[in-house]
């Protein structure tokens, strides 16, 4: 189970939040750029600290006091792939993994390769793969480690629509097969809804409506949330 | 279009320029000197130059790039002050600079005073050689190891820390290969300077005469003649490693 409790402030915004998630869970954060989604997620993740708060996964205390990001049972996706630029696509796919990849493990590994159709650019060098080969090849990164807290900030951004739907289908695979709790920050209300069936709406870093998607675009608690739910 | 002979030109001939001085080892000098009296100090200075600056260097790898990896990841304000500092260090004129070293460290300094009680002299000897080396050109690592490091993405290190990989481990895997060129320039330049520090060597430590003060020394006592073979090993090997690495460093990274 994760159990956040955060304060920040920022020059701009004071975030103040409390999320809950049950072990298997997951929930999308939504609401308009600048709200605070993604320092939230950061937060969590351990790259940026709280001024205050407790955040707790699995019985581990992520904060007070921070632990050190290596010992965090987190797969952090950001809005940019960050992809060790030295090493080639297998490299930084198992990047994670302790050793030499055990035969279960090079057979997770190559199930994660094609599923996301990584097959041709598994040996070529990061520095050399497309905008879109690079996110799948992050994703792979993330989840090779089979970490059970996901963190996912706009993980589909720029990409065409039928490799979202696609990514979309594996993630909601590989959830059900790890069983990881996942929080996705999205300003496009669709694919959040996919995703996850719990939405927690951000507005000036506060939560102001959580609960299912049709209870949320059944009430929407402000103007700013009805119009940003809106259809174009 | 512009002609580009013309640009062209202009670039060969400042490049004719600027290689010219290096004609000077084929002057006519007269036949080289290699007797007793020259050879054996400078075989004796190129011993001392290449042994102490190598362990010169190594104190300025050890301590230098942990203070680069620090000040690279430090805050714009603390960066600054640190940089400040760093780049006071090299703008010393080198003669200025041994006269400091000797003074502070000599039996007049507070740390020298120390010294002196305990027996250890930093006066014309290895340590004071290798010490002014380390002084010389530990900035001009400092600066460049500062800009290799400051050139990673630092969510590249928070990345491999969050896929489990302890600090040292993130270094090793993520940080150090992504800066080694801009290290190896850094290192080579810090080289350079040390190889053919003259100005603060020839005041701590005249002795043992490393290769620019027995260059000094050989013109000095016999002239040119006896200048010439020591000069061509001293551009051989003060040269490669930094024109290597600058080369090395032009190639664009993982293409």
């Amino acid at each position: 189970m994760l159990d956040a409790q955060i304060f920040k402030r920022r020059r701009d915004l004071t975030i103040e939040v409390h999320l809950k998630i049950e072990t298997g869970g997951s929930l999308g954060l939504f609401g308009a750029s600048g709200a605070g989604k993604s320092t939230v997620l950061s937060c969590i993740a351990g790259i940026e600290q709280p001024d205050r708060g407790d955040i707790r996964f699995n019985g581990v205390q992520l904060f007070p006091p921070p632990l050190p990001l290596h010992l965090r049972p987190v797969g952090y996706l950001t809005q940019e792939p960050h992809l060790f630029p030295h090493l080639t696509v297998s490299r930084n796919i198992a990047f994670g993994l302790d050793r030499m990849p055990t035969r279960s493990e090079n057979g997770w590994l190559a199930d994660l390769c094609t599923s996301l159709r990584l097959e041709d650019v598994w040996n070529a060098p990061a520095a050399r793969i497309s905008g879109g080969q690079a996110r799948r090849v992050a994703l792979a990164r993330m989840l090779a480690r089979r970490p059970p807290l996901v963190l996912l900030d706009e993980p589909f951004a720029g990409l065409d629509r039928q490799l979202v739907r696609e990514l979309i289908e594996g993630l909601l695979a590989w959830k059900d097969n790890l069983g990881f709790i996942m929080i996705v920050v999205d300003h496009q209300a669709h694919i959040l809804e996919r995703l996850s069936s719990h939405v927690a709406v951000l507005e000036q870093g506060r939560v102001i409506q959580q609960g299912e998607w049709e209870q949320v675009r059944a009430a929407p608690a402000t103007d700013l949330l009805r119009k940003l739910l809106a259809p174009l | 279009m512009k002609p580009r002979w013309i640009p062209r030109c202009g670039i060969v001939f400042f490049a004719l320029a600027l290689l010219y001085p290096l004609t000077g080892l084929f002057s006519r000098v007269g036949p080289w000197r290699w007797d007793g009296a020259v050879a054996n100090p400078t075989l004796s200075s190129i011993r001392v130059s290449l042994l102490w600056t190598g362990a010169a260097m190594l104190i300025v790898l050890l301590v230098g790039t942990p203070v680069a990896v620090y000040v690279a990841r430090a805050a714009a304000k603390e960066r600054l002050w640190w940089q400040s500092i760093l780049i006071l260090s090299i703008l010393l004129p080198p003669l200025a600079l041994g006269i400091l070293l000797s003074m502070a460290f000599g039996p007049a300094g507070w740390i020298g005073r120390w010294l002196d009680q305990v027996g250890i002299r930093l006066s014309n000897n290895a340590a004071a050689f290798v010490l002014t080396q380390v002084y010389v050109s530990i900035g001009y690592y400092i600066l460049g190891a500062i800009a290799a490091f400051g050139s990673i993405p630092p969510m590249l290190e928070k990345q491999a820390a969050l896929l489990g990989h302890p600090p040292w481990r993130v270094f090793w895997r993520v940080s150090f290969p992504l800066a080694r060129l801009g290290l190896a320039v850094a290192f080579s330049i810090a080289w350079v300077r040390a190889l053919g520090e003259f100005g603060a060597v020839v005041v701590t430590a005249y002795y043992p005469s490393g290769m620019p003060v027995q260059l000094w020394v050989n013109l000095q006592s016999f002239g040119l003649p006896a200048v010439m073979p020591l000069l061509l090993v001293f551009l051989v090997t003060a040269l490669p490693l930094p024109w290597v690495a600058h080369l090395l460093a032009q190639r664009r990274p993982h293409a």
